[in-house]
């Protein structure tokens, strides 16, 4: 195998770990609540403005942006949470869709409105360059960002399999009236879940910051992509979030870098309603 | 009586509504602007509303409907709307094609794939040169013929508006009273349930979605004589498809006037907003745009048309359940 | 018109009846024209610093602007002389990146507003449907930026363009390199990359044919889709085939991830050259302009020497929007300054008359804010003194390199990068 194209699927892990990143908040929720949060992306991008501003205001490193973007996004969170997703899950599934694309638009554009149109990056020292290991080259904010990626979403995989608050909002989501009746109360496990999907959303933005562009409307380029993970590896499933993302980041890259950039969305799409056929339930979702 | 007052009304209201307005070509538009959307929304409602089908991909439709109509044009030189059949019969097949593996997914994951499928045909448009590629097709330039459907005002398109938003509402309605209306209800409440007592559900759905599909395609087409443009992205962008659903969810999805509300109250605000909003660059529109729906959503999550609806508007919990899937 | 306004205007009205004052004194109603951009959405960047452009175009002609003065007689103050003075409103509009909300805010500028003339709407797709409700409406519509081939191609009677189109940027990109192929650099192998929506494929396709003609080999050739995640395999499939020239085609956020993407993998060609765009938004140059040192460009805007119309404009520009006058902001304001020229002229605010007055520009070099030969239209709208200058980030600044007349430093090359 030539050294460019390990190179190609070493870069795409590292961009599928980012993607399974980004996308275990949405999961998490989506499992929990059955709700799909169409201003996800948005979550998203304004964890990475977090970063922006951290550093343009204070000249702080990921290592701040990261606390103060997860605590930023948890807050947005709860206060979706408690202000209209409650609200709207009375409703029938559409009125999801409603709400949350509605949050989407004014989220994005009060984005807009705020820090305007442009463009901004983040100066690519603040994580440091680029190291080459046997040949391939790895850069120091993809790599990061990639780890952080494995890490997180193993830590929520732990935290909902392992711990007794875990299985409470597990319980929650299996059968919130049952879970009542034990004493559990369902709108706290749900303003949970929303923070703890927040915290690491915002974790993600502030993390691609480092080697993305910021703008309002990125949460568009990045939701699509969230949204075809999380049902590629099966609602609420963080693990099948991680398996699917780092799939998805190799095909991309294997196949822009063997057929052409463009199809690269071809491939994955049809890969995706492949998996789909064969198993509706996603990668690992249960049946 | 009491029943008919509100169709009744509207009626009235539809037909005399450009001579309300005559003299202000922005109203006259703005008129024939609700009426596409809620086409779009109408015919989005048979799958997503009666069914319960939630496809977010139905702009795959719309851009079938829209390209067929430019491409008749381009290579062949006949008027745009002589597409519009075409891309009916093209709907239908390329609704059965998707259907056949999609319908047989449960909740969001049937969402997600008419997402994927969208995209892909969204891509895939603009790599093809018979489509104009990225640059998209234009349709004519100048009228050549009353055919082209090529009016200074808005007023023609308004009334071929009506007539097929007529004609969509009146076969959604004789749907709803029949069989198959009832079959798609049961299948909506519970698809288990219906199964059980002997309904073909995934025959009923794919007939939802076929002709859902078709009408999706119209509304296609006529956006493309009335703007003479489509490009990938105005086309199969997935903007279209969640529009389509905002649409009839605000109004009431499920319900024969659903859509048509939602249109009366989206498409105007969008338009409004941006005419006094736009102009400074500042994104305020979408800021109020979207506030309105959040708020909407929040207050009425069945939509606006559920405060007169006599039954208790937020159907039990239970409903809400997952229908598969589970965090692990 | 308020009671106050309308007493001045008759007064002065009699005065000029009389032959006695001058219009001076009188404030006629304002001009009005409509501008159509892209104010949000994803090219709302360009849109707002087009707008700004257009704003200070404006302010130029309503209060003047002494050293202006000197070279374009507009720049007086005081509004527009052949309308007795009367100042110019800009009507802005969002286009929101849609061709429907294009041509529906077309529309309404033509029939609400009561615009004397259209200017826009930056994407093509978007030009095409707005600038079909004008023609219908018999209204002037100028575009300062859209260079889809097909939009003059029309037969329509009402719409002007400013900008140079692709081919005339393929010339300018062949005669350059042929330049520096006699000079001794190596232009053998040269790819082209180029983003997948209207403007990349167009721009691509006719510099394969004009470099196919002039005997330059395109050896590479990558389309990809605009709003990458990702462009790594991308740049490791130019890494491997390693070509002498690169010329990307990109929007903005591609344009960054190409230039991060590039440092990381560490590959370079010999002349890399960037087709305007995303590589010269002023977004870009702050963000990546450190590591993108000799890039080669394509530009409308040539600075200049001070006190030339381009250095004079840049400074106004500078001091109310933050950055430096570019490509797209400088064809816009262009575009502005001809549409204001041609109703000043036609002395009236009647449709008909602008449309004549604007087949009739005849404007010289030097009064123009962008690097063309000049304003003149052909039968198709077309203004045939439409040229662009081929430019290099010297310093983090472009400055123009070629033509050799226009030029304002020497080109440096192998492309330096980071």
């Amino acid at each position: 195998m030539s050294i460019t194209l390990v190179q190609v699927i070493v870069s795409g892990l590292l961009l599928g770990a980012v993607y399974a990143l980004f996308s275990s908040g949405l999961t998490l929720i989506w499992g929990m609540m059955n709700v799909v949060n169409f201003a996800h992306g948005d979550f998203v991008m304004l964890g990475m403005y977090a970063a922006v501003m951290i550093w343009t205001a204070l000249g702080g490193g990921p290592f701040a942006a990261v606390p103060v973007a997860a605590m930023l996004i948890a807050t947005l969170g709860i206060v979706s949470y408690f202000l209209l997703v409650r609200h709207i899950m009375r409703g029938p599934m559409l009125a999801q869709i409603l709400g949350t694309f509605g949050l989407a638009l004014f989220l994005r554009y009060s984005a807009f409105w705020y820090f305007g149109a442009d463009f901004k990056t983040l100066p690519d020292t603040i994580v440091g360059g680029s190291f080459v290991l046997g040949g391939v080259r790895f850069e120091g904010s993809r790599v990061l960002a990639g780890g952080m990626g494995l890490a997180i979403t193993l830590a929520l995989h732990l935290i909902l399999t392992r711990t007794a608050i875990g299985s409470r909002m597990l319980a929650v989501s299996e059968d919130a009236t049952a879970a009542q009746l034990m004493g559990i109360r369902p709108q706290r496990m749900q303003a949970l879940a929303w923070a703890m999907a927040g915290a690491a959303t915002g974790i993600a933005g502030a993390l691609i910051a480092n080697f993305f562009y910021t703008s309002p409307t990125v949460g568009e380029t990045l939701a699509i992509i969230a949204f075809v993970t999380v049902s590629f590896g099966g609602f609420g499933s963080v693990l099948g979030a991680l398996v699917a993302g780092l799939i998805i980041g190799v095909v991309e890259s294997l196949s822009a870098y063997l057929i052409g950039p463009v199809y690269k969305d071809v491939v994955v799409y049809i890969l995706f309603v492949l998996v789909l056929w064969f198993r509706p339930q996603g990668l690992m979702g249960k049946a | 009586m009491k029943r008919y007052l509100f169709p009744g009304a509207l009626v009235v209201l539809a037909l005399v509504y450009p001579l309300l307005v005559a003299g202000s070509p922005v109203w006259e538009r703005l008129g024939a602007l609700v009426l596409l959307g809620a086409i779009g929304a109408s015919a989005w409602n048979i799958v997503g509303g009666y069914a319960g089908q939630v496809s977010v991909g139905h702009s795959v439709f719309f851009g079938f409907g829209a390209y067929s109509a430019v491409v008749v044009y381009t290579h062949l030189g006949w008027p745009p709307i002589a597409g519009a059949p075409l891309g009916m019969v093209l709907s239908v097949l390329l609704a059965a094609i998707i259907g056949v593996p999609t319908l047989r997914l449960a909740g969001h994951y049937f969402s997600m794939a008419t997402i994927a499928v969208a995209e892909l045909v969204r891509v895939l448009s603009s790599t093809s040169e018979f489509l104009g590629g990225a640059q998209g097709l234009g349709g004519p330039a100048m009228p050549r013929t009353v055919f082209d459907l090529s009016f200074i005002s808005a007023t023609p398109f308004y009334y071929i508006f009506l007539a097929v938003l007529a004609f969509l509402l009146g076969l959604t309605w004789w749907i709803e009273r029949g069989r198959m209306g009832f079959y798609l209800r049961a299948i909506k409440d519970s698809e288990r349930a219906a199964r059980s007592l002997g309904v073909s559900s995934g025959r009923y759905k794919l007939y939802a979605y076929m002709l859902s599909g078709a009408f999706t395609s119209l509304a296609g087409s006529l956006y493309l004589c009335m703007f003479g443009f489509v490009d990938p992205e105005s086309g199969f962008g997935i903007l279209i498809s969640v529009k389509m659903v905002v649409m009839a969810a605000l109004g009431g999805a499920g319900v024969l006037f659903g859509p048509l509300v939602g249109a009366l109250i989206l498409v105007p605000l969008e338009e409004l907003s941006n005419s006094y909003l736009g102009g400074r660059g500042a994104g305020l529109t979408f800021v109020v745009y979207g506030a309105i729906i959040v708020i909407i959503a929040r207050f009425l999550p069945s939509g606006l048309l559920s405060l007169f609806e006599r039954r208790p508007a937020r159907p039990p919990a239970a409903k809400n359940q997952p229908a598969s899937g589970h965090a692990d | 018109m308020t009671k106050a306004t309308r007493r001045g205007f008759s007064a002065g009205a009699a005065l000029t009846v009389l032959g006695l004052g001058k219009a001076a004194s009188a404030q006629p109603a304002p001009v009005k024209i409509g501008v159509i951009y892209p104010l949000s959405g994803n090219s709302a960047s360009a849109g707002n610093y087009s707008k700004m452009a257009i704003e200070v175009g404006a302010d130029v002609i309503n209060n003047g602007n002494a050293e202006l003065a000197k070279i374009i007689p507009l720049a007086k103050g005081g509004g527009l002389p052949g309308l007795g003075g009367a100042k110019i409103q800009l009507i802005f509009a969002d286009n929101q990146g849609t061709p429907a909300a294009g041509q529906n805010q077309a529309l309404r500028l033509i029939s609400e507003e009561k615009v004397a003339a259209l200017i826009g709407a930056y994407q093509s797709g978007i030009t095409l449907t707005a600038s079909a409700i004008a023609e219908r409406h018999g209204l002037p519509f100028l575009t300062a930026e859209s260079v889809a081939a097909n939009l003059t191609e029309r037969g329509f009677k009402w719409f002007f363009r400013t900008t140079p189109v692709a081919i005339d940027f393929a010339r300018a990109y062949s005669t350059f390199l042929k330049e520096q192929k006699a000079a001794g650099q190596k232009v053998g192998a040269i790819a082209l990359v180029h983003e997948n929506t209207e403007y990349g494929n167009s721009v691509a396709s006719v510099i394969a044919d004009q470099f196919g003609k002039d005997g330059l080999p395109i050896t590479q050739k990558i389309a990809y889709s605009a709003n990458s995640s990702d462009v790594q395999p991308q740049v490791l499939q130019l890494k491997e085939k390693n070509p002498d020239v690169v010329i990307f085609i990109s929007y903005t956020s591609d344009a960054i991830l190409y230039a991060k993407t590039m440092k990381e993998l560490n590959w370079k060609p010999s002349i890399m050259i960037a087709d305007n765009a995303g590589f010269n938004d002023p977004a870009f140059l702050k963000a990546m302009g450190s590591t993108v040192e000799g890039l080669v460009n394509r530009s409308a805007y040539s600075g200049g020497k001070p006190g030339s119309v381009p250095a004079i404009f840049n400074e106004l520009y500078k001091a109310k929007a933050g950055v430096e006058l570019d490509d797209v902001s400088v064809r816009g304001l262009q575009g502005f300054l001809v549409l204001a020229d041609a109703i000043n002229r036609a002395g009236s605010t009647d449709p008909a008359k602008i449309q004549a007055a604007l087949r009739a520009t005849n404007l010289p070099a030097e009064q123009m804010a962008a690097g063309y030969d000049g304003v003149k239209f052909d039968d198709k709208g077309q203004n045939v003194l439409a040229s662009s200058v081929v430019t290099q980030l010297q310093g983090g600044k472009y400055v123009t390199i070629f033509p050799k007349a226009r030029a304002t430093a020497n080109v440096i090359l192998p492309y330096k990068g980071w």
